[in-house]
């Protein structure tokens, strides 16, 4: 384990506080005193104690304060808690488990890419004030992104499918996620119709309330991704606008795939029996007939017929599964 | 209408009447509204799914649709079967939609993680130690080669939720919205510790409905108003006591607590466990009730 970072004794602990022997002791530093950049200090620090569980408190006084203990950074030096050693595992039941999951994690190290951009931005951490949410806090923790995808071995990443309704995005969704699972990857499916039963069921069609949607989506899809999965969403995200605001959200592990299938294919699928409906006027404001669809500009896949022919979902997952597998994503 | 049932059954509203229907080996067990398929294409893609599987491939329960209305939309004529009906509902607001079955489910994922979805939802005071917890917890169970993922309430207020206040209608939405997040976790087999205020009671209820049966576990930190208020990590009891923050839980807003929770984390007098012990008593319970095995 590298690194060792000398922390200043704490000045505001007050004696008052309950016993906090087993973890806490307060580190207090401001800009000012700390000749480090918060990047460069917080790549010093590597979690091999036991019982370090940093909880980043930012104050508005622009003072960085962490509650960590006087850091023995060798496991030698502090023999992990029983309940955080690595279990010893049998020949038997070690043979039993997936390969990558075979190996005890290593000593975990906080990388200045974990820590969220929000607090590093100006260079210090503040509390936040966020949209409509006030005095929040960032809480980080130990087993970061990084520990996940090792324990994974992938990368968490999003595959945003667009289309008309009745391209097959939610085919391919599918076909992409039986792919992966074959490949012994973990992907999760974010469908637009099945969100809408759950997360977003207060949500209608009106163009707000598809920004709306699609923000959601992509919030949760970047918690996926942050989860180490690889996660497909898939919805018709007709706004540009609103698909590349997403992508801002996930600047390297952004997939975009347009399923650039011609309407007059998807209306003759009418998969759901919804452009019926949409042609008749029983449905206002239907994507592809009285709503627009901006296709993408700059997409990283494109599928589209070949001479007329709609590929096989299963052919056109082979191509999304390839340029994960390019891209480095199936591996940590 | 119930949550979603136990696996292997397929669930799916009809308009006020429930059917279900067991998948029987070797079929896909389609689900008559889900995949979204051209009817065309249906066909095809059982052949091929039966091909790479070979097993009896249960699709994952159909989420019921909870105040839903459902009406069925008759498949194009070019030959579908009956069962292939397509269900269109109206969720909310949202009308016109249609659940989609997907060929991986969620005992499939279990299966490759070696574990079972789940959610742990830690509740309790501001500064009772629910996201130390949580971190404590999440190491914990890297260290035994498990996947989890935690909602910290004030996270997410970085992302999804950013939209909200705390006001009670937004404290009801955003732990709503977190519940639901909670759940697409717990169903990609990960387990899911939420760690927020959550004061509510009907709120925490009704995230513990969208789960199944045992999937959702509730763990309360039970410190006093005083430590925590002793503790105040974040100084906003300070902030509270001041007048500045209007509706703080446990100032000028109430906590209720939970009155059936799973695990109750106590602080006895002047006495407080370490998260790390906190955190063993909570493995321990998911080792028993086999969530750290497929």
């Amino acid at each position: 384990m590298s690194g060792m970072h000398k922390c200043a004794p704490a000045k505001s602990e007050s004696p008052k506080k309950p016993s906090t022997k087993k973890w806490g002791s307060s580190l207090l530093l401001t800009p000012k005193s700390s000749s480090l950049s918060p990047r460069s200090w917080l790549c010093n620090i590597t979690l091999g104690a036991s019982r370090f569980i940093p909880s980043i408190s930012i104050s508005q006084s622009l003072d960085i304060s962490i509650n960590a203990p006087h850091p023995p950074l060798t496991r030698q030096s502090c023999p992990l808690h029983s309940s955080l050693r690595p279990l010893r595992h049998s020949s038997r039941s070690l043979a039993r488990l997936p390969p990558r999951l075979r190996n005890p994690p290593r000593p975990l190290k906080i990388a200045a890419g974990d820590l969220p951009p929000l607090g590093f931005r100006k260079g210090y951490l503040l509390m936040s004030t966020l949209g409509n949410s006030t005095n929040i806090f960032w809480h980080e923790c130990p087993v970061g992104k990084h520990e996940r995808q090792r324990l994974l071995d992938q990368k968490g990443c999003v595959v945003w499918i667009t289309g008309l309704s009745g391209s097959g995005k939610s085919t391919l969704a599918c076909s992409i996620s039986r792919e992966l699972h074959t490949r012994g990857k973990l992907s999760y499916v974010l469908d637009g119709d099945n969100l809408r039963h759950g997360l977003n069921k207060n949500l209608g069609f009106k163009a707000e309330d598809r920004a709306e949607n699609i923000r959601r989506v992509g919030e949760v899809a970047k918690l996926f991704a942050d989860a180490g999965l690889v996660c497909i969403a898939s919805l018709i995200s007709p706004y540009r606008k609103d698909r590349d605001a997403c992508r801002a959200m996930l600047p390297e592990s952004f997939i975009e795939v347009f399923m650039n299938m011609p309407l007059e294919l998807c209306e003759a699928r009418d998969a759901k029996g919804l452009y019926k409906l949409a042609r008749a006027g029983k449905i206002k404001g239907f994507t592809g007939i009285d709503d627009p669809y901006e296709p993408p500009l700059k997409c990283e896949i494109e599928l589209s017929q070949k001479d007329g022919i709609c590929p096989a979902p299963g052919a056109m997952a082979g191509k999304v599964v390839s340029y994960l597998e390019e891209k480095g994503f199936l591996e940590s | 209408m119930p949550a979603i049932r136990g696996p292997g059954a397929c669930v799916y509203g009809t308009s006020g009447a429930l059917r279900s229907r067991r998948a029987k080996d070797g079929e896909l067990g389609f689900v008559g509204c889900c995949s979204g398929l051209g009817a065309a294409r249906g066909p095809q893609l059982r052949s091929r799914v039966l091909r790479l599987g070979g097993r009896s491939a249960r699709l994952a329960p159909v989420g019921a649709m909870e105040q839903g209305r459902t009406a069925y939309v008759n498949s194009k004529a070019d030959g579908s079967e009956g069962e292939n009906l397509h269900q269109i509902s109206t969720v909310g607001n949202s009308t016109n939609i249609k659940w989609h079955g997907c060929s991986v489910d969620k005992l499939e994922r279990q299966e490759l993680l070696q574990q079972k979805g789940c959610v742990i939802w830690i509740t309790g005071l501001s500064g009772s130690g629910k996201s130390t917890l949580a971190c404590a917890l999440s190491r914990g169970l890297h260290s035994r080669g498990k996947l989890t993922y935690i909602l910290d309430g004030d996270n997410v207020r970085h992302g999804l939720n950013s939209d909200l206040s705390f006001r009670a209608e937004d404290r009801a939405e955003n732990i709503r919205r977190i519940g639901e997040v909670a759940k697409l976790f717990a169903d990609s087999g990960l387990i899911c510790i939420a760690s927020l205020i959550s004061p509510y009671r009907k709120d925490r209820s009704a995230c513990r409905a969208m789960l199944p049966g045992g999937d959702f576990i509730e763990v309360f930190m039970d410190v006093p108003l005083q430590v925590c208020e002793a503790r105040d990590p974040k100084g906003l009891y300070k902030l509270a006591r001041a007048g500045k923050i209007k509706g703080f839980t446990g100032i000028d807003d109430p906590y209720e607590p939970p009155l059936d929770c799973e695990i109750v984390l106590q602080q006895e007098g002047s006495k407080c466990a370490s998260p790390c012990e906190m955190a063993e008593e909570v493995i321990c319970f998911l080792e028993e009730k086999g969530y750290l095995r497929a």
